[in-house]
């Protein structure tokens, strides 16, 4: 089984003045290909914190954080850049899709940063567009979209490049149950489909059930829980 | 580069319409202001420099005399004695015609039989029938577009005056040259026999110059040697080089200092490009942080929105370059009036449209936009990847290094102060110090807008409730925005109040100068074409009509000229004062001593301030002149005031004259009335009695002053208008910078508008926000605009002209900085203002 995220011992911490203020503490875990991981946790309990370290948006003050082998913390800004280019795919709660870019343009703009917007890129969107149900809106802007067609467009461009691992920051928090519903509906088809990690990190008790793991971070500890068994509390 | 990023930095540019021509605008502005005054220039030194290679032609050298020119026995001597193959013997001058009147026309008398070599237009057979050129009184060769101009034919005579004196010529032939340029050096060229450019310009016996080649050899060096040897003292060789360029060194701080005021519209226009792109960073903040999250680099990011300032330049250098081609064609008439007025004669008939000063200006423009970019754009590299939008981070950055930038400010100030005191004389130094002090001081304007922004709060809301304290706080809360339009208008009208202290303090000193040395009542002399200059002579039958003309109680009289020295061309004044002290105004002279008793103490000169500031003289210096002697030396005795010209003049008592020069003319006349009578009634005999024999300006008193403060108003009609077009620009910024505002925070307003705030509530609270912003800017701009006009009264006047000035200050000053920053907010707010006020809750809402 090929593994795609390794945490080891990963510690981060901040300095508020003269105090120090540890938001993770010596987190281990690790994540495969193609799972589906959700993470909950409470507001302030560090899931952002988390996704950023795995992301290599922020470094980890101990301990080691790898992607697809290659250890963040050796790493220059620009090379975590472009490992985030080549491996990686968001879905933001707000969608942040680029207002100034069509559908079809937001969709293909990872390929293009990887110089992949050639014929068969395009097929690829198209296909992915197709696959979302927005084939027939590919020419429109963002603003003309209703929440739901956004962040479906959001997770297209998030799977476009065939990236290992897919961070979702709560990509249903802005939407309606029924339509959070199709939108982990469509993540999870894709992920699975393509053999993809996705992490989600939710408050969304639905998702837990799509699970194939189920993390908790309270307190800046990670748990893993068996399937369908984390605390009430640690939903929230 | 990413195709996607720059398609859809297009768009975004394309989605604000009004915030993106502002900004093409701005730049265009100042792209057209530099463009413009450097085309000016140019054109005018082309035109000057074009008309010198006309009657220059190919001579290496030229055989020059004191200010009444040459014997004629030297040019003999010359090719005779020391035989001098390539010799050519010159007399030079100016008419004027009244089928042109204001303009001048150079007459250029040449021996035919020698021209060949020198300009070959007028070599005998190219031309014209050589007998009738030599024996026709009068005859005279003009190339056909001039005498086309003139309305002209072979045979035609045309009317012309010497120095008020009538006189005619007649056109026997027609000089043609192949292309433009060579056409354009024979403008307004009239080409005679020697005899008849001495007949003409009453000059008989005399020469202006003899021309010389001289090989590039040995042998050419020894035999200039030779000539230079012969002269003994009588003449002296100059090389024809140094003197068109002495000539054109005249302009030189004239042009620098324009070139200079060109930028200040430049400058004003990077604070609406660094304005545009820091609103394009900020607004789109969270857009940057995902594209750095989905694994944009920093440089990428870097590059969009530098490529995004240069898309602006593009279409803004275009524009700039076509309105500064327009306005140019208005000022070259003021560059060209003011050199008449105070340099030298030069015609400008056609703009030159030089592509190398398109180049200057485009390649200016876009460094101009590329360094106001680079910040904004530095910041957008500093957006951190993020996952969530973060909207204010910005603002409260900006807010927090507010202190921190004021520091920095201040020791721009600081570096400002030590660069001017540095160094005594450079201009550049004082323009680089003046420079320094203006970012400094507008990197103090967010740190002042703060706390202006906290002392008004209560103030507002005193005087305008809740909406006042609001209007008060929005100025802080958008910083980023209000404070770089603000600074931008602080800097245009700090300019415009320093620019004009200087100008007021110039004025008041001058006016003061012409009261102090015009003793006389009423003024005779022959008309000038150059105004400052009055080196005609009148005729000796004239003066003498005038001196017993009734009324006149004493009469005082000067004769100017022009005399050559080793560092160039110097105008010498010789006064014969009737009554009363000579009117040498703030003489400066050891233990004080009186100008009249001690420039009466043998071979001395009092100089200028001018000129004692440009050749480094100081009392007791020795300056030489070229005398009718030959070179003589000559003691300064005192330093004296004169804002006649920046090149600066020598006075000398009419005996120490006519001692080392023959000649005995007189330039003008000042006439003391007898008491009791009427001064106007005065003028009008002496134009009775002075006759038609030559024409002549006579003046009350009055008049000589009001005309003489005409010139100083044309010469400061450029910085007019080029001020205005800084103005215009700060204008445009503060439009688009509450564009962008209202962009900004149509949230905010639709809130308030949702809550019940009346679409005319809305209006009230940006109008007095705007306001507000004017009051600021107006009182940012005193203290600046003050020690602007300082350094420009005190040191860039100085080390230009060496004129001492004192500085003049009026309330009237502040409170014209005031309204203009007022009426600038307000009129640039109020379509903002009305947009927002218009704007529906439910809409901006939704947006969200």
């Amino acid at each position: 089984m090929t593994v795609v995220v390794s945490l080891r011992a990963v510690t981060k911490s901040y300095r508020e003045g003269e105090t120090e203020r540890r938001v993770l503490s010596r987190i281990d875990a690790s994540f495969a290909a193609g799972e589906f991981i959700v993470l909950l946790g409470k507001s302030g309990s560090g899931k952002s914190t988390l996704l950023h370290l795995v992301s290599g948006i922020d470094l980890a003050s101990e301990g080691e954080v790898e992607i697809m082998g290659q250890r963040l913390g050796d790493l220059s800004e620009e090379a975590r850049t472009l490992l985030r280019r080549d491996h990686l795919g968001f879905i933001f709660q707000a969608y942040n899709l680029v207002p100034t870019l069509t559908v079809e343009e937001n969709v293909l703009l990872p390929l293009e940063l990887r110089g992949e917007a050639g014929a068969s890129g395009r097929d690829r969107v198209q296909v992915l567009l197709e696959r979302i149900g927005l084939a027939n809106r590919a020419r429109s802007f963002p603003d003309l979209l209703s929440g739901g067609e956004q962040q479906r467009v959001a997770v297209a461009r998030a799977l476009v490049h065939r990236p290992a691992l897919v961070l979702a920051d709560e990509p249903t928090g802005n939407l309606d149950e029924r339509t959070g519903a199709d939108i982990l509906d469509l993540l999870q088809g894709l992920g699975h489909e393509e053999r993809r990690t996705v992490l989600v990190v939710t408050h969304d008790r639905d998702v837990v059930a799509r699970a194939d793991r189920v993390f908790t971070l309270e307190h800046g500890v990670l748990t893993e829980h068996a399937k369908g068994a984390p605390s009430k509390e640690s939903r929230r | 580069m990413n195709r996607l990023l720059v398609r859809s930095s297009l768009r975004h540019l394309a989605r604000h319409p009004l915030l993106t021509s502002l900004s093409v605008l701005g730049i265009a502005i100042g792209i057209a202001v530099v463009v413009s005054i450097d085309l000016a220039n140019e054109s005018a030194r082309r035109a000057f420099a074009l008309s010198a290679q006309g009657v220059t032609g190919r001579a290496t050298d030229h055989v020059v005399g004191g200010p009444t020119g040459l014997d004629e026995s030297i040019y003999v001597a010359l090719r005779r004695d020391l035989g001098v193959a390539a010799a050519a013997p010159v007399v030079e001058g100016y008419v004027t015609t009244p089928r042109e009147p204001g303009r001048a026309l150079r007459v250029l008398g040449i021996d035919p039989f020698v021209e060949a070599p020198f300009r070959s237009y007028v070599a005998p057979g190219v031309t014209t029938d050589l007998r009738t050129f030599l024996t026709q009184p009068g005859a005279a060769l003009m190339s056909t577009p001039t005498a086309t101009r003139l309305g002209l034919v072979p045979g035609a005579s045309l009317p012309i005056a010497v120095e008020g004196v009538k006189k005619e010529v007649v056109l026997v032939g027609r000089l043609d040259l192949p292309g433009e340029l060579a056409a354009r050096a024979l403008e307004d060229l009239i080409v005679t026999d020697v005899a008849t450019a001495q007949e003409l310009l009453d000059q008989r016996g005399r020469l202006s110059r003899v021309d010389l080649i001289f090989a590039d050899s040995l042998e050419g060096a020894k035999l200039r040697e030779r000539v230079a040897l012969a002269c003994a003292g009588r003449c002296d060789v100059t090389s024809a080089a140094s003197r068109a360029l002495a000539t054109a060194q005249m302009t030189r701080a004239f042009h620098l200092n324009l070139s200079a005021l060109s930028l200040l519209a430049l400058v004003v226009g990077m604070f609406l490009i660094y304005n545009t792109v820091t609103f394009s960073v900020v607004q789109r903040r969270p857009l940057l942080g995902t594209l750095r999250a989905l694994g944009v680099t920093r440089g990428e990011i870097f590059a969009l929105v530098a490529r995004e300032a240069l898309l602006l330049a593009l279409p803004a250098m275009a524009l700039g370059m076509a309105l500064g081609i327009l306005l140019a064609q208005e000022l070259v008439r003021l560059v060209t009036r003011t050199i008449n007025d105070l340099y030298f004669v030069v015609n400008v008939r056609t703009l030159d449209i030089d592509p190398l000063a398109l180049a200057k200006a485009a390649a200016l423009g876009l460094a101009a936009t590329l360094l106001a970019a680079l910040p904004p754009a530095r910041e957008a590299t500093r957006v951190p990847p993020s996952l969530t939008l973060r909207r204010s981070t910005s603002e409260t950055a900006l807010a927090d290094r507010a202190g921190r930038l004021a520091l920095m400010g201040m020791a721009l100030v600081a570096a400002a102060v030590w660069t001017l005191s540095a160094s005594a004389r450079g201009l550049l130094f004082a323009y680089i110090g003046l420079a320094s002090l203006v970012l400094g001081a507008s990197f103090t304007v967010p740190w002042g807008t703060r706390l202006f922004a906290r002392l008004a709060r209560p103030v507002m809301g005193r005087l305008f409730g809740m909406l006042g304290k609001m209007a008060a706080r929005g100025i802080v809360a958008s910083l980023t925005r209000t404070s770089i339009a603000l600074a931008a208008l602080t800097v245009a009208v700090a300019t415009t109040v320093g620019v004009d202290v200087m100008v007021h303090s110039f004025r008041a000193t001058v006016v003061e100068w012409l009261t102090a040395s015009l003793q006389s009542d009423v003024f005779v002399q022959p008309p000038s074409l150059v105004s400052g200059r009055g080196d005609g002579t009148l005729l000796p039958s004239v003066i003498a009509r005038i001196r017993a003309t009734e009324g006149v109680l004493a009469v005082n009289s000067v004769r100017n000229r022009r005399v050559r020295t080793a560092r160039g061309d110097v105008g010498l004044h010789v006064p014969v004062i009737g009554t009363g002290q000579p009117s040498l105004h703030r003489f400066r002279a050891p233990r004080g001593g009186d100008a009249r008793r001690l420039l009466a103490e043998g071979d001395v000169v009092a100089v200028s301030e001018p000129y004692a500031f440009h050749h480094a003289l100081e009392v007791g210096s020795m300056v030489e002149l070229a005398t009718d002697r030959g070179p003589e030396s000559f003691r300064v005795v005192g330093i004296y005031a004169d804002y006649a010209s920046d090149e600066g003049g020598i006075l000398m008592a009419r005996p120490t004259y006519e001692r080392h020069f023959d000649d005995r003319g007189i330039s003008a006349l000042g006439l003391v009335a007898k008491p009791g009578v009427d001064l106007a009634a005065l003028r009008d005999r002496v134009r009775e009695r002075a006759g038609d024999e030559q024409a002549l300006v006579v003046r009350a008193n009055r008049e000589l002053l009001d005309a003489s403060l005409a010139i100083f108003d044309r010469t400061f009609a450029v910085t007019d208008v080029l001020r205005l077009l800084s103005v215009g620009v700060a204008f445009i910024g503060i439009l688009s910078a509450l564009s962008a505002l209202a962009l900004e925070r149509s949230r905010e307003f639709a809130v308030l508008r949702a809550i019940g705030l009346t679409p005319r509530k809305l209006f009230r609270l940006v109008t007095l926000q705007t306001s507000l912003m004017g009051l600021f800017a107006g009182l940012f701009s005193l203290p600046l605009g003050l020690a602007i006009s300082y350094i420009l009264v005190f040191i860039i006047n100085r080390r230009s002209f060496g004129w001492t000035l004192e500085l003049t200050l009026s309330p009237g000053v502040a409170i014209k900085a005031l309204v203009v920053s007022l009426l600038a907010a307000v009129l640039a707010g109020i379509y903002p203002a009305f947009k927002m006020s218009r704007a529906g809750p439910a809409i901006a809402l939704r947006e969200e």
